[in-house]
């Protein structure tokens, strides 16, 4: 198990090197500069030139990259030239927002997601099926800016239950968690329902119904678990996805956190944090994708096997 | 003995209540929160000397030596006179006595003269580049030696980039002054700033030298005001409807009706600062000649715009100027209105006739042109009925959509634009200079406009006014000879629209200055 986490450790390094380069052009190479943003309506070209050099941005592209690489590697991601801090304060302020919308709505779309899954399979073809996955198809449709208002105009405005915006307390999490968590639902509950009754239809469990091992203990016991292994990996993959998802739920909700931050800092192309920032999420979603094929290698020694 | 216990229990936990219920009173009674415009959402930091992206807040950390009126007349706030003389080399002000920074410190000509000196090679350098020295006359009177006439010299002091930091705050705070703290001498004291997120202030309670214009002489009525940054525009008209906040400092015009409906809410205006217009590339095809650009301002038809779009709300663009600068008054005949007759026949007279399709042609050329616009409902709204309205005169435009960061360095090229739909937002005429010098081709100057002539006049407006009304008539002057060459069409002028929930706050109706800044803020009280 050592040898199979330090081996998928290894190959996060030329994908991490990939992603720095990706991130670093498409930044780069997106018309629109830090200068125009930072400069006053009257300054002189000469001035813009002084503080192109002041920031670096006069070198060539290669050479930018290797310095920022360099930099972000022993943990110095440069600073801000709009925003004038640290790159790395700013995420520190951002990240834990971010990152605890990202947990508590991977966990509601899991359990909430399992649970009417595993309903729907075991119900098959009843009214809970049909129910359940009607709601799931709305929820994987509905687009998530406009799913955050819709939930904003019912439980904020209509019936006060919760703040329309902001991160002052702890129901202001409710409404962006509910936004990001319905569409992860609606995956894993389809997910699961699939696999569940994928697996009911194996061997193994004909020969425990044969047994005599009544039904509640065969779906829960061991078609769910089964099934579960398809779900682990739908769940590391949707980790991107969440943090993605929340860049515009931050935007509606007025949250702070790594999306909002993103979109003002890509507003006025102030370099160095949207590389951070990208940087950040993707090195988030590496760290998720790992810490399923982890949880999948675990659950499942044919992965260990393959791996080897 | 149990229950005794538990009936006190009781009743000290009543009083606890209650009494944490009634401080809750007091302090929500002195408490608002106001939601920046979304175009301030991510202001950096609260240093006004390096800053070059400032949200409304500023003005109520710092104080200005001077402030505007909505009517543009200066009145003083550090300073309390001021003259120059008659060739504008030399400014003398009067200080105001009894001021003292939020650390304690005191402002006299000292602070002024090591004030000056800092704007040196920031991006605002350029407020301050006309004057030589700064030289003390007594403690609280200075003058300053100009190295060249500077007429717009109030106007720049006015403004929120010449507030007036503590010099020992800003010196010991280094990078970090406006970031992690700011230290002003203004009604109120910054409690913490979270940038893109919160600002949170707390009164002044020693603030004892407001302006004329502010009716309250003493401390601010809100005790602790919080801006919130909120980006997106309904999630700030929700907030308000519900009370989550107490003012909102912009509203687009779209939510007019909707705000209109709710019972507590209370909309107001202020004159806009800013102008939409078309820049015209005159160095492409068939820019180049004057009688179809002629064609293009006045095939413009800015009344339909503002009453389909805006629905009447703000006003009409003639001019390059926003309607309050005195350099917009220039000579009536000079001013782009509507006229599709004389669009017509200037399209007529430069030799392209009507196609069968509606669309012109000149030797086998169709008179199709590229027409640009940044991303933005208003933005597309626009340029969809400019586009209809050239339509309706004979010239064919393709819209293309650019993100508004991308946009600048598209114009840059030079020679892929030709029509393009633009907005600014600056209430001095020296917008003139920095959108049609010849010294910025590209970007700023879109239009691509490159006259010996104009830039001559340039200079005159620009440099070599030596006094206010000298600067007015020389820019009038260069903003007509702009007009007559039609480098451009002008389109609407929106106005300012704030909203406030009249059950939680009072805002006195008439708005001092510009924007809703300190002049106005020290006055609202909390309901």
């Amino acid at each position: 198990m050592i040898s199979f986490f330090i081996k998928r450790l290894l190959l996060l390094i030329p994908v991490f090197l990939a992603v720095s380069l990706v991130i670093f052009m498409i930044v780069h190479l997106v018309p629109g500069d830090p200068i125009d943003n930072l400069v006053q309506i009257n300054s002189s070209p000469e001035q813009k030139a002084a503080l192109a050099a002041k920031y670096g941005l006069d070198k060539p592209l290669y050479q930018q990259y290797t310095i920022w690489l360099g930099n972000a590697l022993t943990g110095d991601l440069g600073d801000a030239i709009i925003l004038r801090r640290p790159v790395a304060d700013l995420i520190a302020q951002n990240l834990p927002h971010s990152l605890s919308l990202g947990a508590l709505a991977l966990l509601f779309s899991t359990v909430v997601g399992i649970t009417a899954g595993a309903l729907a399979a075991i119900y098959k073809d009843s009214w809970i099926d049909r129910v359940t996955m009607t709601l799931i198809l709305l929820g994987s449709t509905v687009p998530g800016f406009w799913l955050g208002l819709l939930l904003i105009m019912l439980f904020a405005v209509q019936l006060g239950w919760f703040p329309v915006s902001g991160a002052r307390s702890w129901d202001a999490l409710v409404l962006p968690v509910l936004t990001i968590g319905l569409g992860g639902v609606a995956l894993v509950a389809r997910v699961t329902r699939v696999a569940m009754i994928e697996t009911a239809r194996k061997d193994f469990v004909m020969m425990l119904h044969a047994k005599g091992v009544p039904p509640w203990r065969i779906e829960l016991r061991h078609v769910l678990r089964h099934a579960l292994l398809p779900v682990v990996t739908i769940l590391s993959l949707r980790i991107g996805w969440i943090l993605g998802g929340a860049v515009t739920v931050e935007f509606v909700f007025a949250r702070p956190g790594l999306g909002s931050l993103l979109i003002t800092s890509l507003n006025q192309r102030d370099y160095p944090v949207v590389q951070g920032a990208l940087l950040m999420l993707a090195v988030a979603v590496m760290l998720g994708t790992l810490l399923g094929d982890i949880v999948q290698a675990a659950m499942d020694p044919r992965v260990r096997e393959r791996i080897k | 003995m149990r229950y005794i216990s538990k009936t006190r229990l009781f009743a000290s936990s009543m009083l606890v209540s209650a009494g944490v219920f009634g401080l809750a009173i007091v302090a929500n009674a002195q408490e608002a929160t106001f939601v920046v415009s979304a175009q301030n959402v991510g202001t950096p930091s609260y240093n006004p000397i390096n800053g070059t992206q400032l949200n409304d807040a500023i003005t109520l950390i710092f104080d200005r030596m001077v402030i505007q009126d909505a009517d543009q007349t200066f009145h003083g706030q550090l300073a309390t006179e001021w003259e120059s003389t008659a060739d504008g080399m030399s400014w003398t002000f009067k200080l105001r006595e009894g001021v003292t920074f939020h650390d304690g410190e005191p402002f006299n000509a000292e602070t002024i003269v090591w004030w000056i000196p800092q704007f040196a090679e920031t991006e605002n350098a350029f407020m301050t580049a006309a004057i030589e020295s700064v030289e003390v006359i007594d403690d609280l009177t200075v003058r300053f030696v100009m190295a060249n006439p500077d007429p717009n010299l109030l106007s720049n002091m006015s403004s929120g980039f010449m507030s007036i930091p503590s010099p020992k705050a800003f010196d010991a705070l280094g990078d970090d002054f406006g970031v992690t703290s700011a230290v002003g001498s203004g009604p109120f004291k910054l409690e913490s700033f979270t940038v893109g997120q919160e600002t949170v202030l707390s009164a002044n309670e020693d603030y004892a030298w407001a302006s004329d214009l502010s009716e309250n002489q003493g401390a601010p009525h809100i005790k602790t005001l919080t801006f919130r940054e909120i980006s997106e525009d309904s999630t700030a008209f929700l907030e308000l409807s519900t009370g989550g906040v107490d003012l909102l400092y912009s509203v687009p015009t779209d939510f007019l009706p909707r705000l209109e409906g709710e019972a507590s809410v209370q909309v107001g205006t202020m004159p806009g600062t800013g102008l939409f217009y078309i820049p015209i590339n005159t160095t492409v095809e068939p820019f180049t000649d004057i009688k179809v650009r002629e064609a293009t301002a006045f095939a413009i038809n800015q009344k339909e715009i503002l009453d389909n779009l805006y629905g009447g709300v703000g006003s009409v663009a003639n001019t390059f100027l926003i309607d309050s600068l005195l350099a917009a008054n220039v000579d009536p005949a000079l001013k782009i209105s509507y006229d599709p007759d004389r669009s017509t026949a200037a399209l007529e007279e430069a030799g392209w006739v009507m196609g069968s399709d509606g669309v012109r042609e000149k030797d086998g050329t169709k008179l199709q042109v590229a027409l640009w616009t940044q991303n933005g409902t208003e933005f597309k709204r626009v340029t969809e009925v400019v586009q209809a309205q050239l339509k309706a005169v004979g010239i064919g435009a393709d819209i293309t959509v650019f993100d508004s960061a991308t946009i600048n360095d598209q114009y840059r090229k030079g020679t892929d634009h030709q029509l393009a739909v633009r907005s600014y937002s600056w209430a001095n005429a020296d917008i003139i200079d920095w959108f049609f010098s010849g010294q910025r081709l590209g970007y700023p100057n879109v239009s691509m406009w490159n006259d010996p002539k104009a830039d001559e006049m340039n200079l005159a407006a620009m440099s070599g006014s030596r006094t206010w009304e000298e600067r007015v008539a020389n820019f009038t002057t260069y903003h007509e000879y702009v007009l007559s060459q039609y480098v451009f069409a002008p389109i609407y002028q929106p106005v300012q629209i704030y909203a406030y929930d009249k059950e939680a706050i009072f805002v006195p109706e008439a708005i001092r200055g510009t924007r809703l800044q300190s002049q106005t803020v020290v006055d609202i009280t909390v309901n």
